[in-house]
């Protein structure tokens, strides 16, 4: 690739790209990402309805919010049993809502971690009425 | 706690730029490229089912710490490293070591790298940053990912030192002991090629090497029946161009990278035959940006049919085959 064909102006994430300079010379050049300057816009996009379509399967009361965040962070069900420190099929119990309302504050705070958020973004989940974007990783 | 006297430079991938970025702090001078190709770097893999992944996705470098490994014992090059069972031990042992001015490099769960834009921060336990000092509660970090020297908070770098899940760090932390003052290049570049044409042509398993690409080739096919929706399907396609592009990669999953180590090679062995090897590297590099930007734009315009990722899978197709001559031609010229 030409060093010409690789310059993106993209502010916000900068990457290293291996260019041909015009001395033939093969060398890095820091330069923006392609897909955050062109399509950024249809991430947020998708990540809104996700959020959406979850936070309803959470107020109808057929997840758990544990549920929401494992699916928003692209999580399996053995990869957040063993982050957050449970057996699967502890966690499995977990994911439903019913269970969730059982658990003890020390459990949520190991998901909250894992999700690096605080309980209370957890928690606020369940009472949400109107859409919210995406806004939850105000650190625990 | 310390002074910092740490020279930052962006890196094209965090392993390797990490290796880099400690070893020209202690005095080696040697380039991203070399790291990256005398450790074998370069690799294809791809996973369609696997418990740690929520959907089938593909490795464009060899195994995590590899390159590591690998570049000491064809360097010679000594590095300490060391586990820990405890994150206080582990966090008592990195400020020991920063009190004594010496840099760092950790394994993370990038996730928790909370200078880096939301939409970039995924959950992969095989980060590498340097720690190069300590402010009160706040480490400061050299991420080849970021331009500059950053600031992490404690509670953040604890938690992505020791998170579970696969390939979790366990605290891992590394950094050199010894560099010796004679290297022999040649011999380590022609070991670390000989073991990339290896790694690329003859792993007897089906989804490594060029195989992998065949196999990624034949599978896209697949991706809709794991997809929840077509937005699902959407984001996971735009992913392809990511882990190519984005996921520091110097581009074109390394192959850019790659052809850049064998002009550096060339040079160093006195082979003029691997100056055009490495302009082939290139032209195949551009054959994958080709198809990293092809997938986003299907992604965005949710143009996911099975006629779309056939002609994914075709140009799939093309850089296996590209690649099988080219590592095939690489071998023979060693």
């Amino acid at each position: 690739m030409k060093e010409k064909d690789g310059i993106i102006d993209c502010p916000q994430q900068q990457v290293i790209l291996y260019v041909e300079k015009e001395d033939g010379k093969y060398e890095p050049m820091q330069t923006g990402s392609y897909i955050t300057k062109n399509f950024l816009d249809d991430y947020e996009l998708k990540r809104r309805h996700l959020e959406e379509s979850l936070q309803k399967k959470v107020l109808s009361g057929e997840v758990s919010p544990i549920y929401y965040f494992m699916v928003l962070e692209d999580l399996t069900l053995s990869e957040l049993a063993s982050r957050a420190g449970f057996r699967k099929r502890k966690v499995k119990k977990h994911l439903e809502a019913a269970c969730f309302q059982t658990l003890p504050v020390e459990t949520l705070q190991l998901y909250a971690d894992v999700f690096n958020i605080s309980v209370k973004d957890l928690l606020k989940l369940l009472v949400k009425t109107t859409d919210e974007s995406d806004n939850t990783k105000t650190g625990s | 706690m310390s002074t910092v006297t740490y020279k930052h430079k962006m890196a094209a991938h965090c392993e390797s730029g990490a290796v880099t970025s400690l070893l020209n702090n202690a005095g080696l001078e040697i380039t991203e490229p070399l790291v990256f190709g005398i450790s074998s770097g370069i690799f294809f893999g791809y996973f369609h089912k696997m418990k740690s992944f929520a959907f089938p996705t593909f490795i464009v470098r060899n195994k995590p710490g590899s390159i590591r490994t690998n570049l000491a014992k064809r360097l010679g090059i000594k590095f300490h490293t060391e586990k820990f069972r405890s994150a206080d031990t582990g966090m008592n042992r990195l400020d020991e070591l920063l009190g004594k001015n010496i840099p760092v490099a950790i394994q993370v769960d990038f996730f928790y790298m909370d200078y880096l834009p939301e939409w970039e921060r995924v959950h992969i336990n095989v980060h590498f940053i340097v720690v190069v000092g300590k402010t009160g509660s706040r480490y400061i970090v050299s991420d080849s990912y970021f331009p500059k020297l950053v600031e992490l908070e404690s509670s953040s770098l604890r938690k992505a030192r020791f998170a579970g899940g696969s390939m979790s760090p366990k605290g891992f932390l590394f950094y050199p002991e010894f560099i010796p003052k004679d290297i022999d290049y040649k011999k380590a570049i022609l070991k670390g090629t000989k073991k990339a044409c290896f790694n690329m042509l003859s792993i007897p398993i089906p989804f490594l090497g060029i195989k992998g690409i065949r196999k990624f080739a034949r599978k896209i096919t697949e991706w809709p029946s794991f997809a929840r929706d077509i937005e699902h399907l959407s984001h996971e396609i735009m992913k392809i161009n990511i882990l190519l592009e984005d996921q520091g990669t110097g581009g074109a999953g390394f192959r850019f990278m790659y052809a850049s180590f064998l002009q550096q090679a060339s040079v160093i062995l006195g082979k003029p035959e691997w100056s055009e090897k490495s302009k082939e590297m290139m032209e195949i590099g551009d054959g994958w940006r080709n198809i990293s930007l092809f997938a986003s734009r299907i992604g965005k315009n949710r143009e996911l049919g099975p006629e779309r990722l056939e002609e994914l899978g075709t140009m799939l197709n093309s850089r296996a085959d590209a690649e099988e001559r080219f590592f095939r031609q690489l071998k023979n010229s060693i």
